[in-house]
């Protein structure tokens, strides 16, 4: 199967890369092993939180400029505009944000931290100045039973910063019957029953129901909006007083909604998105990939002039790690270990920044990976995948995919 | 050392790999419209680790999976979810089918009682007081419409009408036609000849064709669908020795034939399976290698959405369709957001799911209503029962679509 351009990877880095691309007119297809990291967002992307002393960053544009010479962005020719370029990509797909690349804002976390953020999907509890919370008093409102939201942990949280807090419950039937298998009461399926019994307006009258006095902000967990972020800004309509959403445990529904959507933006413009495919290995010859195989279209290869590696780190196995070594399994391009070996993959505290984290392939300044040393002139990388970054510890992690994703479709087209 | 350790701790089904990221349920038809369902994740993995320890731990709600295995295709650690769950309900279920079931699973049995009298038993299935005695006494629900059986099966009209042909041709497929082709829509099998004929193949019939199976899997009758699938296999291979690849117009006897006889059934298949290949697959293959070439009608037009059935989906194998489709001048070309449309085979036609698989379908139904397409365009039948009854906006297999847009002429011209 001929393409333009074939994205390993179908994730926020890949969809990114593939929209850029598919605008541009190129004929795209995007392969990914299973669903991706996106559906563990909490609404919300990040360019950079914390410089490299640990410090909150409030412009990450100035910080950006600050970090070492081998992280990602420092590949990037136009960061502020590819910031820029990003916002703009989400609003094509129906992904409406707030925010931007001079100024962090801070968000809440479904167990009460808070941490700085670029861009959040409408809708989202966000606060300008961590040290001046906005509200006096809060009611944090939880669904009776509902597992995955930490009402207790964000209402505690605001607290130590000195606002009053309640904390209220509802439900309506509907919701009592979707507990019947308390494990299957997750974010994704409250949104399915929702969105399916249209049940926003009932949801909303329950929610005023518990409400017995004003309030300055009343915290919901995002639990609305799988297709779309309408019933969820249709919901805080209906609620008397301020309202926003705080992010639950995975599954989470705006970053369920962010894929849903990307990819559907992905195909409208024509591009292919393979499921549940791997890609098993390539075939090179000299410095240049002709053809990927994987695992299902047997048979077949994916020939394109150019290809895009975004499988993402150890998690959604674009890094692998067995006894000896971490290597990238779908093509065997060359790492940066970073000179580690077994004995200091790992700190010993969790908390401590990890040095595999810092690991990844391997890029020149065109973010075009290698092989045996050789510099492959088709084949870029982007996103977690890259080697030089923290995504926790620099909490970088969302603005590391869609910035470099945008460079990689950049130098495709200028190629 | 260290490292075989790692591979030899794998069983079956790879439930060990599974990281707990809950991204299966999302993706679970089920259990977002029937919250009694335990989910892909406890039904599965999690399950698995209980019943292993204990077989008290197995649960008959397990028999509302649909075997779709979305949650497969959404695992991004390639837990086998689906398997983990048919392998448990084959092993561990007390439950015996019911003559309801046994009847709905027996596709091959019932198409050929019904087919010869096609003219009486469309009418009479589609009676109220029938239907009535369906829904009540049989328990299969009584707003389905059983296809319709077709008087003429596809095999007795290809005996009288293609058969002797097909000799002439330089290159030959033999063609597992399925039970939907042969009892049902002949129309399809017929399509299938047309197009392969046009580019220079024969086909032929299998010495000996039975019902994949994929029904019985389903319905608890996992031996009856092994002894049906070693007589496909056996007849497969002499096929194969002849040097016919095997062509099929239907996902879901592909996938049952390919993946689901060695994983459910234990049959093996090794040396069928990678010969097994859906019709559009084929052509596409042959088109990629430069082998042959398709020539299209200038009148033709038409607006199609294609609808990704859940088993093809699952073999990965959607893009050899939609780009085929794609290569049709006059097609107008929607991919429609790939959901379950409800009807797994005959889970649908059950009584006591029919609420269910409506509910699972309707968001894909809403989808095709915002599309306005002339037609739909699915891999699967049973997709087409239940799209065609929930929208009344016709539904066909590509292979249709081509045998239409196709300049046969043309197309011969190309290929001689
Ligand atoms: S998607 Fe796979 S790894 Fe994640 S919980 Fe489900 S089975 Fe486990
Ligand atoms: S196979 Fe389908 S119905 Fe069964 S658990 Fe998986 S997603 Fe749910």
């Amino acid at each position: 199967m001929k393409f333009d351009a074939i994205i390993m990877g179908g994730g926020l880095t890949g969809l990114t890369a593939g929209i850029a691309l598919a605008q541009a007119g190129r004929d795209v297809a995007v392969v990914s092993n299973g669903q991706s990291t996106l559906h563990f967002n909490g609404g919300t992307l990040d360019l950079l939180g914390c410089d490299e002393a640990g410090n909150a960053v409030r412009n990450p544009l100035n910080a950006i400029d600050a970090l070492s010479d081998n992280h990602p962005y420092k590949k990037v020719g136009d960061v502020k505009a590819l910031a820029e370029k990003a916002q703009r990509l989400l609003d094509g797909a129906g992904i409406a944000t707030e925010g931007n690349a001079e100024k962090n804002h801070w968000r809440l976390t479904p167990i009460g931290g808070m941490k700085p953020a670029w861009l959040s999907l409408k809708g989202m509890a966000t606060i300008d100045d961590p040290d001046h919370l906005p509200w006096k008093s809060v009611a944090v409102v939880n669904i009776v039973n509902y597992l995955d939201f930490l009402s207790p942990f964000v209402a505690e949280a605001l607290r130590e910063r000195g606002v009053q807090v309640d904390v209220k419950e509802f439900t309506t039937p509907e919701l009592d019957e979707a507990r019947k298998s308390p494990s299957e009461m997750r974010a994704t399926n409250i949104a399915k029953v929702v969105e399916r019994q249209d049940l926003t307006q009932t949801v909303a009258d329950a929610i005023n129901y518990c409400l017995d006095k004003e309030y300055d902000m009343v915290l919901l967990p995002a639990v609305l909006g799988i297709s779309s972020g309408e019933r969820g800004d249709q919901l805080l309509q209906l609620i008397d007083t301020p309202a926003a959403f705080v992010a639950t445990l995975p599954p989470s529904v705006p970053g369920v909604r962010m894929q849903t959507l990307l990819r559907k933006r992905f195909q409208q413009l024509g591009g292919t998105f393979i499921v549940g495919d791997q890609v098993t290995g390539g075939r090179f010859e000299g410095d240049k990939l002709k053809c990927v195989t994987t695992a299902k279209l047997e048979g077949s290869v994916l020939e394109a002039e150019n290809f895009v590696l975004a499988t993402g780190s150890f998690m959604s196995r674009g890094l692998v790690a067995d006894y000896n070594h971490i290597y990238e399994p779908a093509l065997g391009v060359d790492v940066d270990d970073n000179g580690l070996n077994r004995a200091n993959w790992a700190a010993l505290e969790v908390t401590d920044p990890q040095p595999y984290m810092e690991t990844g392939v391997r890029t020149d300044e065109h973010l075009r990976c290698s092989k045996d040393g050789t510099t492959i002139a088709n084949l870029y990388a982007a996103g977690s995948i890259l080697s030089g970054h923290n995504g926790i510890k620099r909490v970088d992690a969302s603005g590391v995919d869609m910035i470099t994703a945008l460079q990689v479709a950049n130098n495709i087209l200028n190629s | 050392m260290a490292n075989e350790t790692q591979v030899q701790s794998l069983s079956a089904n790879n439930f060990e790999q599974c990281l707990k990221c809950s991204i299966c349920t999302v993706y679970c038809p089920v259990s977002a419209v029937t919250p009694s369902y335990p989910g892909p994740k406890q039904a599965g993995p999690d399950g698995e680790r209980y019943r292993l320890k204990n077989k008290e731990f197995f649960n008959e709600a397990l028999k509302l999976c649909l075997n779709c295995k979305r949650c497969e295709v959404a695992c991004p650690s390639n837990v086998h979810i689906g398997d983990i769950i048919q392998a448990a309900r084959i092993k561990y279920s007390t439950h015996s089918p019911s003559l309801r079931d046994r009847m709905l699973a027996n596709t091959d049995f019932v198409g050929t009682m019904a087919s010869p009298f096609a003219p009486i038993a469309n009418p009479v299935l589609k009676l109220k007081p029938v239907k009535a005695i369906l829904h009540g006494v049989m328990a299969i629900d009584k707003h389905r419409t059983f296809p319709d059986y077709s008087r003429v099966k596809f095999e007795s009209w290809f005996k009288k009408h293609a058969q002797a042909s097909q000799d002439q041709y330089a290159k030959h497929v033999s063609y597992f036609h399925g039970c939907y082709a042969n009892y049902n829509y002949p129309k399809l099998g017929q399509d299938l000849v047309k197009v392969l004929n046009a580019v220079g193949y024969g086909v032929h019939l299998l010495e000996k064709e039975k019902c994949c199976g994929v029904a019985l899997i389903a319905n608890g009758m996992p031996n009856q669908a092994r002894r049906q699938g070693e007589v496909n296999m056996r007849s497969m291979r002499k096929a194969i020795a002849q040097g016919h690849p095997i062509v099929t117009t239907s996902s879901t006897c592909t996938f049952t034939m390919r993946d689901e006889y060695e994983h459910l059934l234990g049959i093996d298949n090794h040396d069928v399976r990678d010969s097994i290949s859906l019709a559009t697959r084929f052509l596409y293959q042959l088109i990629e290698r430069g082998e042959i070439q398709l020539a299209f009608r200038d009148d033709y037009h038409k607006r199609v959405a294609y609808h990704s059935a859940c088993h093809m989906e699952r073999m990965g194998w959607v893009p050899f369709s939609t780009r085929l489709l794609r290569m049709i001048p006059g097609v107008d070309f929607v991919m429609l957001d790939s959901q379950c449309c409800g009807i797994s085979g005959t889970y649908g036609f059950k009584k006591e799911n029919y609420e269910r698989s409506q509910a699972i379908g309707s968001t894909l139904f809403q989808n095709i209503a915002e599309e306005n397409p002339d037609c739909v365009a699915t891999d699967c039948e049973t997709c087409k029962w239940q799209i065609e009854m929930s929208t009344g906006v016709p539904v066909e297999n590509p292979i249709s679509i081509i045998a239409d847009a196709l300049d046969v002429e043309e197309t011969k011209k190309l290929n001689c």
